[in-house]
């Protein structure tokens, strides 16, 4: 049922070790695309499974034949880890496509992997339902690519994070084994959660085969509230109002000057917030009324409602803002912090950005400490030396207030010098025996992850 | 018992008084909410991390298994030290160590009990989501060990929805975090590999959670039926025309009848099934799905639907609920409660078949569950005393187990695999399926010293169920 906006993929003949690919009857090897390469690796082949026993067979494959393998799902943010220590292959996701099952009535649903956001959003929504995931660039970004990266975007029902809407997983291991977690219920203690350990995994212990998800329903009307401010801690003091608030928004996010004007939004003021609410009519008209009371108590020099187009267009550009063509930055940073702190650093990390040169655009996900800091470099080649400086008093902020900053984006020269993962404490021994139970031989995504996993 | 060295080696670490070595104190500690029962050959008391890291280290000198264990209310025979194991409390580390209002989390020590947070953090407007019907009584500790839920998870889930950050003690004596306080932090997530992993990976010492603002409003609605196809039925639709209530509870008539001259909760008598509903939030927003799932429960023939008027109905209602578990004493010397979820759309046909069991095999069975998951408890009721009675009714649980995952649901909704079900695992899962689960454990604890030998079967399936003779019931005073 997906659609694979890929360009044509072109049949090649392949010699050397990826030729064993070959011999597995149902799948298809490929020439790599742009999109498959990594801080200038390119993978000497690549392989589109047609089933979860064609990737399982793949795995096997890699293994025998040492081959350092990489899932890719639909290649959207493959910019995120470590540089790999080696990439012979690359696995495509896109031939595992199938919706599974879409229990409408009981509001769960089973896909593979390779299904896109989009694809099984839409399939969804003709049943009134959605899940709630929400991740830049979902017409081709795939169920298992968002999960294997386990980070949430801006709309969160209930305040969940993507690991709260899984259920169930198949995962293909690599010695080829498929396995199952979970199951197709939303109340279930049956045996370790294993999809704990993928979800946000890199696809470093097994490949994301299929997933079973505890699915929602559509609001029967959303909008969303858009003010600007004259001063940033007022813009975030609105948010918190809100956080605190009776309200419970689906996303509350706070942008700075630059995102605010990349993403074109012309209002009077420096800094904006979007609200995005939702309900039935009583429920969204109250909800409206809360925020709107929260950002007048705060000055906004405006305050205005979108619907429909308007209010759809705003949340797609804020999940996409970064990672499509038309924004994409220098470098960029994903910083988690406890809701609170992240009033404390906005400020800071403008300054930080802007003192050396650059142009940096913050996205604040206020109710969630989740703060996107995009650095814009004015000239093409931008200094190394001076990203990696913002990046480390990004860091060192962050750290102040017990969260931690990500590098997802920036050039293989950068990343280089910098962990990009931002340590994972004292629990990286336990990381790393991990790895060394289910992938022994580091066939997947070797060095990609945490600590050099 | 445990030898000497050990023993002066724990009261060096907690002092003379928390290590508990008398036959008399290890009875205590023998049990927990099922009735399977097995002496420790010690119980330890630490206070503090840093005691539970020393007992770990003592334990791992000296060779000895333990078994974590909070209030003991545990319905799986997940904390009973089977083997003979140090019995771990927590319940001395009871303290609430930090409320942060502002970042709306709060850090506590395992032994903290579930309800007393909620009370605690309520001047704040804030509280705490999972609420297992044991909540007076059961630790926030214990419920991350079984990932626990209760009747308001139908919305808001379970606990590893609203867990953020464990501090453990490895089998080792090392001491770490998995997660924090963020939402989000790099690494995998063992913070939910640990959450319901019944004790067998890690133990607990710090838990950080996430506290949820207080509803403006709050409605409990009765729905009374005189068939339990339609109360099913109502459910069912209720959920597939895409309304999520807070809470969602079915009892059926065997239930009412135990229970209301128990508690008076104002059920009807001579009702096949009640079903007990709840939405909070804004208060728009309680209007206007409270009045869609009434238009869907009036569309299945109710004798009566009825709304709380006053927080002192509500609570009556509730009691009702809560109170139902115990209330089965009054039918039948013992019961054994079944915890199994499917999916809502098999309702009818689970509930109808359950009674068809009941009434091919002769027991009475009664259900109390959280319809709106699907989450079954069908509570088997029987006499122990006459013989043949016990392995019968464990086979009756066996096959509403089986049925339960043939219809496409699973062994356990939230009391977890323990001993009472492992031998149900390949069920439901494959030997590889099981393999690859069984891997985890020596990343964590790498010479199987914690909670060893439960989740997974402990021989080949089918012939080791016999074996489970007296485990897998449930004693008085159970929660579900």
């Amino acid at each position: 049922m997906s659609e694979v906006p890929d360009p044509e993929p072109v049949h090649t003949q392949v010699t050397g070790p990826g030729a064993v690919l070959e011999s597995i009857g149902d799948g298809s090897v490929t020439a790599p695309l742009p999109h498959h390469e990594i801080d200038g690796l390119t993978p000497g082949t690549v392989f589109v499974p047609g089933s979860a026993e064609a990737l399982c067979a793949a795995l096997v494959a890699c293994s025998s034949e040492r081959l350092a393998a990489v899932p890719i799902g639909g290649g959207t943010r493959i910019s995120i880890g470590e540089t790999p220590e080696r990439y012979d292959v690359a696995i495509r996701t896109a031939g595992l496509a199938d919706m599974v099952a879409h229990n409408h009535a009981d509001l769960t649903a089973t896909v593979q992997a390779g299904v896109t956001i989009s694809a099984l959003q839409a399939a969804l929504a003709r049943h009134g339902q959605f899940v709630s995931i929400d991740t830049p660039l979902p017409d081709r970004a795939t169920v298992g690519g968002t999960l294997a990266l386990g980070t949430s975007g801006p709309s969160r029902w209930h305040g969940w994070g993507i690991r709260d809407v899984v259920i169930g997983m198949k995962v293909a291991s690599p010695q080829g084994e498929l396995t199952s977690s979970g199951g197709q219920v939303v109340k279930n203690v049956s045996g370790y959660d294993m999809s704990r350990m993928h979800i946000g995994g890199l696809g470093t212990l097994g490949v994301i085969a299929e997933i079973s998800l505890k699915l929602t329903p559509l609001p029967a009307g959303q909008a969303t509230m858009l003010a600007s401010f004259r001063r940033p801690a007022d813009a975030f003091a609105a948010g918190k109002s809100i956080f605190h608030g009776l309200a419970w928004p689906l996303a509350t996010t706070l942008l700075s000057p630059v995102a605010a004007q990349k993403l074109r939004l012309v209002r009077k003021g420096s800094h904006h917030l979007a609200v995005r609410v939702h309900g039935r009519p009583g429920t969204l008209a109250r909800m409206v009324d809360e925020i709107s009371a929260a950002c007048r108590d705060n000055d906004p020099l405006e305050l205005d409602r979108l619907d429909g187009d308007d209010h759809e267009g705003i949340w797609r550009a804020i999940a996409d803002f970064g990672w499509d063509e038309a924004t994409r930055p220098t470098a960029s940073l994903r910083i988690s912090l406890p809701p609170a702190a992240a009033g404390d650093v906005l400020a800071s990390l403008e300054s930080a950005g802007a003192a050396r040169g650059l142009l940096p655009a913050v996205v604040a996900h206020v109710a969630y400490g989740s703060v996107l800091l995009h650095l814009y470099s004015p000239s093409p080649q931008a200094d190394t030396g001076t990203i990696a400086q913002v990046i480390a008093d990004a860091r060192r902020l962050s750290r102040q207030r017990r969260g931690s900053a990500v590098l997802e984006q920036a050039s293989p020269e950068v990343k280089r010098g910098i962990d990009v993962w931002d340590g994972a404490g004292e629990a990286l021994s336990v990381m790393r025996r991990l790895k060394d139970q289910y992938d022994p031989q580091r066939v997947l995504n070797p060095g990609r992850f945490v600590g050099g996993i | 018992m445990a030898n000497r060295e050990l023993i002066d080696r724990l009261r060096a670490i907690t002092g003379h008084d928390y290590v508990v070595d008398d036959l008399a104190g290890l009875i205590a500690f023998e049990y927990d909410g099922s009735v399977d029962r097995s002496l420790p050959s010690a119980v330890v008391l630490p206070a503090s991390t840093d005691e539970v890291s020393g007992v770990l280290k003592a334990a791992r000198d000296h060779g000895a298994t333990i078994v974590a264990r909070g209030a003991g209310t545990g319905l799986s025979g997940g904390s009973i030290p089977e083997q003979g194991s140090l019995v771990m409390s927590l319940t001395r580390m009871n303290r609430i160590l930090e409320i942060d209002p502002e970042n709306r989390l709060a850090v506590v020590e395992p032994g903290v009990v579930n309800l007393d947070l909620s009370l605690v953090v309520a001047e704040h407007d804030l509280y705490y989501a999972p609420d297992p019907s044991s909540q007076q009584a059961c630790t926030i500790g214990g419920n991350v060990a079984e990932n626990s839920g209760g009747p308001h998870c139908l919305a808001y889930g379970v606990t590893t929805n609203h867990v953020l950050g464990i501090e453990a003690v490895l089998a080792d004596g090392s001491v770490a975090w998995f997660g924090g306080r963020t939402a989000e932090i790099p690494g995998y997530d063992l913070r939910g590999i640990l959450i319901g992993s019944e004790g067998t990976l890690a133990l607990v010492t710090k838990i950080i959670v996430r506290l949820l603002r207080r509803p403006e409003s709050v409605r409990t609605m009765l729905a009374v039926y005189s068939a339990l196809d339609e109360a099913s039925a109502a459910v069912s639709d209720v959920i597939g025309s895409g309304i999520v209530p807070a809470a969602m509870e079915m009892m059926d008539d065997l239930a009412i009848a135990a229970v209301e001259p128990a508690v008076q909760a104002g059920y009807p008598a001579g009702a096949a099934a009640v079903l007990l509903v709840e939405v909070d939030g804004l208060a728009e927003s309680v209007t206007e799905e409270a009045e869609m799932i009434e238009s869907v429960m009036a569309r299945h023939s109710p004798l009566e639907i009825r709304t709380a008027q006053d927080a002192e109905e509500r609570m009556r209602l509730w009691a009702g609920r809560k109170g139902a578990l115990g209330a089965l004493g009054r039918l039948a010397p013992n019961y054994y409660l079944i915890d199994g979820t499917i999916p809502r759309t098999r309702l009818v046909e689970v509930m109808a078949r359950i009674k068809e069991i009941s009434a091919e095999s002769g027991f009475p069975i009664a259900n109390v569950l959280h319809a709106g998951d699907g989450n079954l408890h069908p509570s088997i009721l029987f006499d122990e005393r006459k013989p043949g009675e016990t392995e019968r009714v464990l086979d009756i649980g066996g096959q509403i187990l089986k049925l339960c995952v043939d219809v496409g649901g699973v062994l356990s909704g939230e009391h977890g695999i323990g001993i009472e079900k492992r031998e149900y695992m390949p069920y439901m899962f494959t030997e590889a399926d099981m393999r690859a689960m069984a891997a985890l454990k020596p990343a964590f604890d790498t010479r199987d010293a914690l909670n060893p030998g439960k989740i997974f079967p402990q021989g080949s399936a089918a012939g080791e169920l016999a074996q489970l003779g007296p485990v897998a019931r449930t004693g008085p005073g159970a929660y579900l």
